[in-house]
């Protein structure tokens, strides 16, 4: 007994004195990413957030893509030849698509080759994101929006769907010509070309994996899945099949001199393999990416005062590591909503104006997002159209005297009068500090708030049933398009859809349904800021910031440039393994840490 | 010999009205209480049409007596079907989150056992001593602390700062494995000292006053022969009782350390599951949570008859 537990102690020790960690490879230029949440499998059709979103597109693509250098975001041709011919009456699409294309080697093929990318994969894709049986979270794209789509999906509800039953709205004219007829006029349907839901899908490959599909992924990618079986790690090899696709020759201003175009022509993709590595905990990842186990990293709330001074540069430390920061708007707007199915808030602009003011942005700001956040005026955010830099939302500020005496016209002096407001909120720390905040800012001028907390799950089913009075939440753009935000306050989008404040105001209606079938253009923008201008003095939602994405990442890592609409990009990516053998053995990264240890 | 038998027999055929019960209470907990997990699964853009087709995909239209009779089956046959959230079958998860949490929770265990019951005689040993109270004092300030802080000082310090260990991740496959799992299965050890050390010592110290020690002392027996022939044996009972109702859990490996380590385990996925509403996987692994603890306490007193020849299993 007593030699096995000295024998079992001593392990301990030689693993405490011995080191027991993995031997570093500087042979092959490997990218090594986190991502914090798990992966919902490879299927395009049914990944819906943005975590998988980015791995389908390692391995699948689309038509279309946003251009990796340029900003404001553009798109470009990707599968597709080049950008569409549309008719005069802008409803007929008509692509032609990259010849000699080539789906990755897999056994589904015959004799394991990949067979080269047809018109009809694409057909096919858009079948499967509209057949019920998949119950694609990307069907909303495309609801109602090509001719006969919509009658295919409901002539197969409950059954087994027919794919050789032709639709109207999307055809394959021959093996490189694709056509696609909307039922009205919709200037979006190309963003929804560059999302993974409606990336080419070999059929083989569905038939042959059955509902194993989504484990076994076979696209015409940069990358091909190593090893993907719902662990923590994730490992892609280049796809050796790869057609020649070149780095960009032009960017936007600035990104020659940061070098991002030093690789300009060059052949893509420029790493050999991609390490995904599943992390949850933030301070783990940050650990990891200290460590230089990790190309790059956002940084978690907790470090953030360590590792960015107060004029938001990089901190010494992290300055002596050699790692550089990146900071770029995000394409999204946090908001508090009020539930207007609620008679309180359905007609009540005062009521709602008077929380506004009362609501102090300012702090919130430098509490919940270390000041990085850009104070919105509007739901729509910097970098798309609408977005207006000098527009000033007058209830977007704290101002309690003026609270206090809109709330008085409302009805409510000094609260006298207003029943107590349920805020729901998830049980996080963040979430619960924030609701507290909010229900001390409300108790200044006498509202009384109850929080509520809740897991995500019960969060998320309280708003689609109409039954959070009050929530906060951010939305995150699916494309860089004002349409996307300003679809948050149409009223047909009501709960369960994602106008979860279920505003319902038929002006505003009417005049977004006009705007958002108008070309992308200086007219549009000019509508979109009014629309949203005008919805800012209405408040049917408190709006919060525009969050700013600080991305560090080491010296070794090449090409990096921030997107809202990350997926796809890792194939721009580069490694410099002599500089990362440099760095790692010179020690550079230990001695910060010993400076980090003595901060 | 055939009563032994007997008594196996007629325990396993007690699985089948508890896991009857345990059904029913997980479908009263998933089926009636949790509310509809549809809204939530759609994601942003859901619309009242699709969550009647997910409705009807994943059986929640069906009668409450037709999805209590699912449950039911699930449990017989083992046959989960598949994750609402991952679309993984769930039998495969368990499989592949299973090894993990055990190449974890396994050797941790028996580490941390060994080496509490070790301390626990010596503490008994020189109990009242300066020793006694050091350790008892130790395992106080120990048990005293955060788990979360062992974990993150001992990652900030051993794996970060020091780079002894990995900082976390995990590879499949001896010995890859051992390089992630080490930190994790110390951390369990120190977090277990504490309170089993205080346990082991509470038992070995109740036989120790008993009278057939007070008998062997008089016939003149030394401390370290009374201590390990005849205390420690007698001590076994309590000691077994506590270590095999552990086991079952260790499939489910732990939480905090799977997640702050990166180890794909059940601890890990029950927590993804709980987040997403995924009621099929966190159904499966608590029916298997109580079949698993029914076995072990079948187990348990099997293994009291081999360490007790008094104890017949009636």
């Amino acid at each position: 007994m007593l030699k096995a537990v000295l024998s079992l102690n001593l392990l301990i020790v030689l693993g405490l004195t011995t080191s027991c960690t993995k031997k570093k490879n500087y042979s092959e230029k490997v990218l090594e990413v986190v991502v914090t949440a798990k992966v919902k499998g490879f299927d395009p059709v049914v990944a819906g957030d943005t975590y998988s979103s980015n791995e389908i597109a390692r391995v699948y693509e689309g038509l279309l893509e946003y251009h990796y250098l340029k900003r404001p975001y553009e798109l470009q041709p990707n599968l597709a030849e080049a950008m569409p011919e549309v008719s005069e009456d802008g409803l007929t699409y008509t692509f032609k698509i990259k010849k000699g294309v080539l789906f990755h080697d897999n056994k589904c093929f015959p004799q394991g080759k990949g067979r080269e990318l047809k018109a009809n994969d694409f057909v096919y894709a858009i079948k499967r994101m509209a057949d019920l049986e998949n119950i694609s979270e990307g069907w909303w794209l495309l609801d109602g929006k090509l001719v006969g789509l919509n009658e295919w999906r409901d002539k197969y509800n409950g059954k087994k769907a027919n794919y050789a039953d032709e639709v109207e709205g999307i055809k394959a004219l021959d093996d490189y010509t694709l056509q696609f007829k909307l039922t009205q006029k919709y200037p979006q349907f190309l963003y929804s070309l560059a999302m993974v839901y409606t990336y080419a899908v070999p059929k083989e490959a569905v038939d042959f994996y059955g509902p194993e599909f989504l484990n076994n992924p076979v696209g015409t990618g940069a990358f091909m899945t190593k090893t993907y079986a719902q662990t923590n790690i994730i490992e892609y090899v280049k796809n050796p099949t790869y057609r020649d696709v070149r780095y960009p020759s032009e960017g936007s201003p600035g990104d020659k001199e940061k070098g991002l175009l030093a690789k300009a022509r060059a052949k893509l993709p420029l790493v050999d393999k991609i390490k995904v590595n599943i992390i949850t905990e933030a301070t783990t990842g940050f650990l990891k990416f200290k460590s230089g186990e990790l190309d790059y990293s956002k940084i978690p709330k907790d470090d953030f005062n360590q590792t960015i001074t107060p004029d938001q540069g990089l901190s010494d430390t992290f300055k002596a590591m050699g790692i550089d920061l990146e900071i770029s708007p995000d394409l999204d707007t946090t908001f508090i909503a009020f539930n207007h199915e609620d008679k309180l808030f359905k007609d009540n602009v005062k009521l709602k104006q008077a929380m506004s003011l009362a609501y102090d942005h300012q702090k919130a700001n430098e509490l919940f997002y270390n000041s990085t956040g850009i104070l919105a005026q509007t739901i729509i955010p910097p970098g798309i159209g609408g977005y207006d830099k000098d527009y000033v939302n007058p209830y977007a500020k704290h101002d309690v005297e003026k609270a206090k005496k809109l709330l008085a016209e409302a009805g409510y002096p000094n609260g006298k009068g207003l029943p107590t407001i349920k805020y729901e909120t998830t049980s996080t720390t963040v979430s619960r500090q924030m609701a507290e905040f909010f229900a001390k800012n409300m108790s200044d001028i006498g509202i009384k708030i109850e929080v509520s907390t809740n897991t995500w799950p019960q969060l998320t089913q309280k708003i689609k049933k109409k039954q959070a009075q009050m929530y906060g939440m951010a939305w995150l753009g699916d494309y860089p398009d004002g349409e996307n935000f300003l679809q948050l306050l149409y009223g047909p989008n009501a709960a369960p859809g994602p106008n979860g404040s279920n505003y319902n105001n038929a002006e505003f209606n009417s005049a977004f349904e006009n705007a958002k079938n108008m070309q992308p253009g200086p007219e549009r923008a000019a509508i979109y800021k009014k629309l949203a201008q005008k919805l800012a003095e209405q408040v049917p939602l408190l709006v919060g910031v525009h969050r700013t994405s600080y991305v560090l990442k080491h010296s070794w890592l090449k090409n990096y440039k921030f997107s809202s609409f990350e997926h796809g990009n890792a194939k721009y990516y580069d490694i410099d393994l002599d500089v990362k053998k440099q760095v790692l053995e010179s020690g550079k990264l230990n001695t910060a840490k010993q400076k980090t240890a003595a901060n | 010999m055939n009563g032994n038998l007997n008594y196996i027999i007629r325990r396993l055929m007690y699985l089948v009205p508890v896991l009857l019960g345990v059904c029913f209470l997980v479908f009263v907990l998933f089926n009636i209480t949790a509310g509809d997990p549809v809204l939530m699964l759609l994601g942003k853009h859901g619309s009242p049409e699709q969550a009647a087709a997910l409705r009807e995909q994943l059986g929640l239209n069906k009668s409450l007596f037709m999805q209590y009779l699912d449950v039911v089956r699930s449990a017989f046959t083992f046959d989960f079907g598949r994750s609402w959230s991952t679309k993984q079958e769930i039998s495969s998860m368990m499989m592949q989150g299973a090894i993990p949490s055990l190449t974890l929770s396994l050797p941790a265990f028996v580490l941390s056992t060994f080496t509490s019951i070790f301390f626990a005689i010596v503490v008994a040993f020189y109990r009242g001593k300066g020793i006694d109270l050091f350790i008892r004092v130790a395992c106080i300030a120990m048990m005293s602390i955060s788990s979360l802080v062992y974990i993150l000082v001992f990652q900030y310090l051993l794996a970060y700062k020091w780079g002894l260990f990995e900082i976390s991740g995990y590879e499949m496959g001896f010995p890859n494995f051992l390089y992630y799992v080490m930190l994790p299965i110390i951390i369990w050890v120190i977090l277990s000292l504490g309170p089993d050390i205080r346990f082991y010592r509470t038992l070995i110290l109740d036989e120790i006053y008993q009278d057939y020690v007070r008998t062997a002392k008089a016939k003149g027996l030394s401390e370290k022969v009374i201590l390990f022939k005849h205390v420690l044996r007698n001590a076994m009972i309590p000691i077994v009782t506590y270590t095999v109702v552990q086991l079952p859990f260790l499939l489910l490996g732990a939480l905090l350390l799977e997640s702050f380590f990166s180890i794909p385990g059940l601890g890990g996925m029950t927590i993804t599951a709980l987040n997403a509403s995924d009621f099929p996987v966190l159904k499966a692994i608590t029916i298997l949570s109580a079949v698993a603890y029914i076995v072990f306490t079948l187990i348990q007193d099997i293994v009291y008859t081999l360490v007790d020849p008094r104890v017949k299993l009636q």
